[in-house]
Parts: C-alpha cells; sequence; structure tokens
C-alpha cells in the first residue's frame, strides 16, 4: 500500500512512555494533522518519522520500504521546525539551497531552484536578504521553501503556525494547505490547533498520553467523536453524565433519547456530548424528552455567533446562535434548551474529557460538564 | 562690640568643616573606593611595563649592570645584530619568528583537536558531559613543569613512544620502505628510530595540549547554547555529523573560536618551560632568550627588556590584525 506507514510504533524514555503502540497510515498525496494537546506525542512520532528520533519498537515504511533504520540524512524528508531553525550566517537563497548545495548541486542550478521555490512561497525578490531582516510570517516561508528544496518525499510540519500572531497564522493555514494540494506531496503536520488541523487536513489523527483516539477527516472528527476526549478536544460540547436506561440516559432525572438507541447495559454510568450549536432554546412552557428547563445567566456575543449559559438542573449548558437569529433572550429568562436526538453523542463515563473547565454535580448519578475549549488560534 | 566678630570667626571656621565633608560626601564613598582600586591596578600593571620600557633604552656595563640611556641599539641588535651595520645576524629574529609560529601552531592544534570534541560532547548527556567537565578541568590543575615531565617520559628516545613503535617493529617497517630517512629530513628521527626529542613537533604538541583545556572550557558554553533545531534540520536535508560541524556548527561559533584562538596564541607566546624542553637551542623562542637576559648566562637586563617590548608589541600587531581581519569577514558575510 503507498504511502507512510508506522506499525507498532513505540517510543519509551526510561519508565515513561510517550508513543505507545501507534498503528497508522499516512495516505500518499495528503495531509494528515497529527492534533493533541502538549505531551500527547505527537511530536515524539514526528520526530521519529523524520529519523531524528528511533522508535524503541515498531516499524516505518515508505511505499513499502522499511525505513526505520534509516538515518535522517538519508530519508530525504523535509521539515519545518516550530522555531524554524533557518541558518543564521547564510543568506534567504543559501537557506534555501542549502540540501542542493550539500548534495554538490551546481551553483547556476541551486540559484534556480531557490528563485522558483521563493517565487512558490511568494517571497521573489528576498534571495540576498539576511535571516535577520525578515519577519515571523517571511521566516515561515523561507523554512517551508527549504524544506522542499530537495522535493522531498514527505513533507513534516512541527507546529509550524505556533510562532506567529493571530491573523497571519490564519492566512498561512490556508497558503501552506493550497502550496500542499498544489504540490500534492505527503504531509504531515503536528499541531495541538484544532481550527489549524481541521483548516489544513485531509485526514486527523486526534492523540492523548501516547496513543491515537481517532483517526478520520475533519468533518467525522467533529461530528461524530469517537470519544469524549475528542468531542471535548475538537470545539465545544456540553457534556450531561447520567445513567444508561433503555436505549436512552437518565440525567438526573431527566430523560434524553439518542438516536440511533444506546446500546449500554441498563444503569452503567454513561455521559453525553452534544454541540452547543445543536441545543436550541425556546419558552420554558415547552416540555418532554430531551429538554432541560432553566434560567440564562449569561449571553456573550462573538462575531457571527451569540452564545447563552443556561443554568439547568443538571449544569450549565451552553447554546450557540447565529447572532443574527431574531429571538432574543435576556439574563435570567427561564427558558427550555432541547437537544436534537440524532446530535447526542454517547460515551462511558470515564472523565475523560480534555479541557473541561466547569462542572457542577446535581447529586446522585446526574450532573454535567460544559466543556468551554477555546480555539487556541482564537 | 567684638562678641558678634568673634562669633561670625566661629561660623565661618564651621562653614570651612562643612564644606569639606561635604565635599567628601560629594564625591560619593563608592567613587572614593573605585578610585582607589584604579590608582593601585594602573600602578600594579602599567608601572612594570613602563620601567621595562625604561630599562629597555638602557645600557650594559660590561662586567657590571647597567646604565640608564636613551638610545635604539638593543632593538636594532634584536633585528640585525650586534655587529650592524657591519654584518646582519637574524638571530633574535628568528627567535622571534619561532615564538610566533609555535604559539599560532599551537593554539591551532588545540583549539582544532577541542572544537569536535567539546561538539560532541554537548551532545552527550548531561551525565558525560559533567564527567568530561570534571576531567578537563582536572587537566588544569597540572602546572606546566608537570605536564613537560609527563611528555618528556612520553617522548624520551629510551623509555617512550619511540621504544614502544621499536619494540612492536613500527621502526624496522619505516626502515623498510624508506620513511626512516623522510622522518629523518623532518628532524623527527635518528639513523636508528624515530625521535621526537629534541623537535619543534614535540614541542609544538606539548604547547598544544598545555592549553587544549582552555580551549574546550572556552568552546563548551558557545557550543551548549546552538539551537539544536539548526543541526537536525540540516540533518533532514541530508547532512551528515561532519557536514552539520562544519556547514552549520563552525559558522555558529566562529567568533568564540577565534576569540579562543587569540587568546590561546597570547597565553602561549609566554611559554617556557616547554621550550627549553623539546625544542633545540637553534629553534627556542624570545621568552627563553628574555630570561637568560635578564637571570640566565648573559645578564644583560635593557637587552632582555628591549626583547620583551619588541614581543608584546608584534603580540599587538598580531592581535589587532587578526581582529582586523575578523571584522572584514563579518562585514562580508
Amino acid at each position: 500500500m503507498p504511502g507512510l506507514v508506522l506499525a507498532g510504533i513505540k517510543k519509551t524514555y526510561g519508565q515513561v512512555t510517550a508513543v505507545d503502540n501507534i498503528d497508522l497510515t499516512f495516505p500518499k498525496g495528503k495531509l494528515t494533522a497529527l492534533l493533541g494537546p502538549s505531551g500527547c506525542g505527537k511530536t515524539t512520532l514526528l520526530r521519529m518519522i523524520a529519523g531524528l528520533e528511533d522508535p524503541s519498537r515498531g516499524t516505518i515504511s515508505l511505499d513499502g520500504n522499511d525505513i526505520t533504520e534509516k538515518p535522517a540524512n538519508r530519508r530525504k524528508f523535509g521539515m519545518v521546525f516550530q522555531s524554524f531553525a533557518l541558518f543564521p550566517h547564510m543568506s534567504v537563497a543559501e537557506n534555501v539551497a542549502y540540501s542542493l548545495t550539500i548534495a554538490g548541486v551546481d551553483k547556476a542550478t541551486r540559484r534556480a531552484r531557490a528563485e522558483e521555490l521563493l517565487d512558490l512561497v511568494k517571497m521573489a525578490g528576498f534571495e540576498d536578504r539576511r535571516i535577520g531582516q525578515l519577519s515571523g510570517g517571511q521566516r515561515q516561508r523561507v523554512a517551508i521553501a527549504r524544506a522542499l528544496a530537495q522535493k522531498p518525499d514527505v513533507f513534516l510540519l512541527d507546529e509550524p503556525m505556533s510562532a506567529l500572531d493571530a491573523q497571519l497564522r490564519e492566512a498561512m493555514q490556508v497558503e501552506l494547505r493550497l502550496l500542499q494540494q498544489k504540490l500534492d506531496i505527503t504531509t504531515i503536520v503536528v499541531t495541538h490547533d484544532q481550527r489549524e488541523a481541521m483548516t489544513m487536513a485531509d485526514q486527523i489523527v486526534v492523540m492523548s498520553n501516547g496513543r491515537y483516539e481517532q483517526i478520520g477527516s475533519p468533518s467525522e472528527i467533529y461530528h461524530r467523536p469517537a470519544s469524549a476526549f475528542v468531542a471535548s478536544f475538537i470545539g465545544k460540547a456540553n457534556f450531561l453524565k447520567g445513567k444508561a436506561k433503555d436505549g436512552g440516559v437518565d440525567v438526573s432525572g431527566f430523560l434524553f433519547r439518542p438516536e440511533p438507541a444506546a446500546s449500554f447495559l441498563n444503569g452503567s454510568a454513561v455521559q453525553i456530548a452534544c454541540r452547543p450549536e445543536n441545543v436550541s432554546l425556546s419558552s420554558a412552557d415547552e416540555i418532554g424528552p430531551n429538554r432541560l428547563a432553566g434560567t440564562v445567566t449569561f449571553l456573550r456575543d462573538i462575531g457571527p455567533t451569540r452564545e447563552v449559559y443556561v443554568e439547568t438542573p443538571v449544569g450549565t449548558v451552553i447554546c450557540e446562535m447565529p447572532a443574527s437569529t431574531e429571538t432574543v433572550f435576556s439574563q435570567g429568562e427561564t427558558v427550555s434548551a432541547e437537544f436534537p436526538p440524532h446530535a447526542l453523542r454517547l460515551f462511558p463515563d470515564t472523565d475523560d474529557v480534555a479541557g473541561a473547565q466547569s462542572r457542577s454535580d446535581t447529586g446522585e448519578g446526574g450532573g454535567s460538564i460544559a466543556s468551554n475549549k477555546q480555539d487556541v488560534a482564537a | 562690640m567684638s562678641y558678634p566678630a568673634a562669633a561670625s570667626d566661629i561660623q565661618v571656621g564651621r562653614a570651612d568643616g562643612k564644606s569639606a565633608s561635604a565635599f567628601i560626601k560629594g564625591l560619593g564613598l563608592s567613587n572614593i573606593v573605585m578610585g582607589v582600586i584604579t590608582a593601585v591596578i594602573l600602578f600594579v600593571f602599567v608601572a612594570p611595563f613602563l620601567l621595562v620600557l625604561v630599562v629597555s633604552f638602557g645600557e650594559k656595563i660590561e662586567g657590571a649592570s647597567w646604565v640608564w640611556g636613551f638610545d635604539f641599539s638593543n632593538y636594532i641588535r634584536v633585528f640585525v645584530g650586534v655587529d650592524w651595520p657591519n654584518s646582519v645576524t637574524l638571530l633574535y629574529t628568528l627567535k622571534l619568528y619561532y615564538t610566533l609560529a609555535y604559539a599560532v601552531l599551537g593554539s591551532l592544534i588545540a583549539v582544532g583537536f577541542a572544537f569536535p570534541f567539546t561538539y560532541f560532547m554537548t551532545q552527550g548527556s548531561r551525565r558525560s558531559q559533567a564527567m568530561w567537565l570534571v576531567f578537563v578541568l582536572a587537566s588544569l590543575s597540572m602546572s606546566e613543569v608537570f605536564v613537560v615531565m609527563g611528555w618528556d617520559i612520553l617522548l624520551s628516545n629510551r623509555s617512550g613512544l619511540p621504544a614502544l613503535l621499536k619494540a612492536v617493529g613500527v621502526t624496522d617497517w619505516l626502515k623498510e620502505t624508506g620513511w626512516l630517512t623522510v622522518l629523518r629530513d623532518w628532524d623527527l628521527a635518528s639513523p636508528r628510530n624515530v625521535k621526537f626529542k629534541t623537535s619543534q613537533l614535540a614541542t609544538v604538541l606539548t604547547m598544544a595540549y598545555l592549553v587544549w583545556p582552555y580551549a574546550v572550557i572556552l568552546l563548551f558554553a558557545p557550543l551548549s547554547r546552538i539551537d539544536r533545531s539548526m543541526i537536525e534540520a540540516a540533518r533532514t536535508m541530508g547532512a551528515g555529523s561532519v557536514t552539520v560541524l562544519r556547514t552549520i556548527v563552525f559558522p555558529a561559533v566562529r567568533l568564540p573560536v577565534f576569540g579562543s584562538l587569540l587568546l590561546l596564541f597570547v597565553y602561549l607566546l609566554g611559554t617556557y618551560v616547554t621550550v627549553t624542553y623539546f625544542a633545540e637551542p637553534a629553534h627556542q623562542t624570545l621568552p627563553v632568550s628574555i630570561y637568560e637576559s635578564i637571570r640566565g648566562a648573559t645578564l644583560n637586563a635593557p637587552f632582555g627588556a628591549a626583547q620583551a617590548v619588541i614581543l608584546l608589541i608584534t603580540a599587538g600587531i598580531f592581535i589587532g590584525f587578526s581582529l582586523l581581519l575578523a571584522r572584514l569577514a563579518e562585514r562580508k558575510a
């Protein structure tokens, strides 16, 4: 099978396991984002792919060839580092052409290739500048051009946007994605920024504690999270804790019925995740399953959307609606929050939630977590 | 009445007393302490140099000491010999040449070995780095006399390296292949065996060994601070260890390397014991000659002082020229 394949990759440092038994395939010509919180092992995994770290166990193969033992300088993988790692004693063109220089390519060809790549990253005319004369965004473009100079088989980027300001980061995410599509090169991006991953990737690998939690397209990851961790790490989610009951979930006496019905044994601890944009608010007199009555405690407009915080008997629930919505709620107003059956995701209650910020238990077996993990890029 | 006048006098006296203490207070205690320290430093460092400079213009009295004077005969003697203009002798110019040559080569060899060693040392674990640093610092505690004694045994013809080479058959192989003749041309062999004593090679190697720990310590900090991601970036672009060292690490620390070279060069200019042990008299240096003039056989303090001043000025010119070249190179880069 073409592409980069990791089989049973494990990396330990003494007693600490940084990457634990990873099996992954990076499809040829696609951009894969390794997404996860700090310390989840994503950078270690990238460094093993680059040949900068040796796996403690497992194999790495490219297009069917085992490259596990191949040193970094013989893998022909281009890599962009978090700090860009440009050589300050060289000009922009010399940086870009470094791989060609040490390969013994003649000066004219090197210069032509450097100019071609700098043109590709919109840095034409900067060939003779010193690195110290460039801005953060320009440095990143030079680092990308330099990594592409040797026509790498795999293009690796370790948190490439982290040194850029928010506005530039947004623009560069789009540019990098367009560039990757233009070159049709197998690309792996390490990031802790879910917005960055969703913007650029064909495939996202969500990692936690040295393992991957889910692999899928950005849409799959967002709309059908495989675990409570993924649901909380990617975007925002309301979490409601309860007990499984006849295909539904009993949350402190309130019954929630998902579609399709839950397959948990009756009485087992379950948590429900529901995206804030799927929760709808209506007047308090509407009652029924999948509904919670509560009081509006906080409102905020965030550009195109409006968030309404509702204090319910099972904790705080966040509802997100378009800012253009005509219905206006006010603080202190009593409302009914509806959770559509198709938007409910059920997970075993293991407390495995990333970025949980508020929690209110409301009695035996019930409660909610409003996971408000903000987009890091915002 | 005289009373007001007397009172006025007393007031004036008090005012004078106040102004003196106010003056001292105005100067500030820290400024006074700093002034005293500066004066002591100037005296300790500048006075001996000025005395040597003045003595260098003095005149040696045969059978006695020397007298103050002001002529350049001692300086002329260093460059063209005592019999100039009747004849020209380059004896002391050659000594100056050997002084500079040994110092340049010694510092280059020391830094040349210390640079890769220190680089690979910084790539190791913290524990191994600490162990190496302890070893290097421990070797600094050895005096020049101790080091020379060790190298004297190592290079001695009967019990050192030449004896070992002979015992393992290398000497016979050198004879058979004709290399011993080549080594004899280089003054590194006798008709019977290789020899390192006396030789310029042994002199330079011992001098390099003397300052090698200093080179490691001087290079350790800049090499430790190198951004590792630059090295890794170079590796992902196809560079092997040596290429990384040559194209990334060395350019990144070229200024500390250059500074280390200059510092060790200046240090080696004054090497005495090593040269007297390992260099034959014709290849000895100006510091040996200076010592002989001042305390040794010739007892000619003005001539010794003139040699010292010339050595100092030459070193200054050397360093100044090197700094100029470095600045030009930086500007070009």
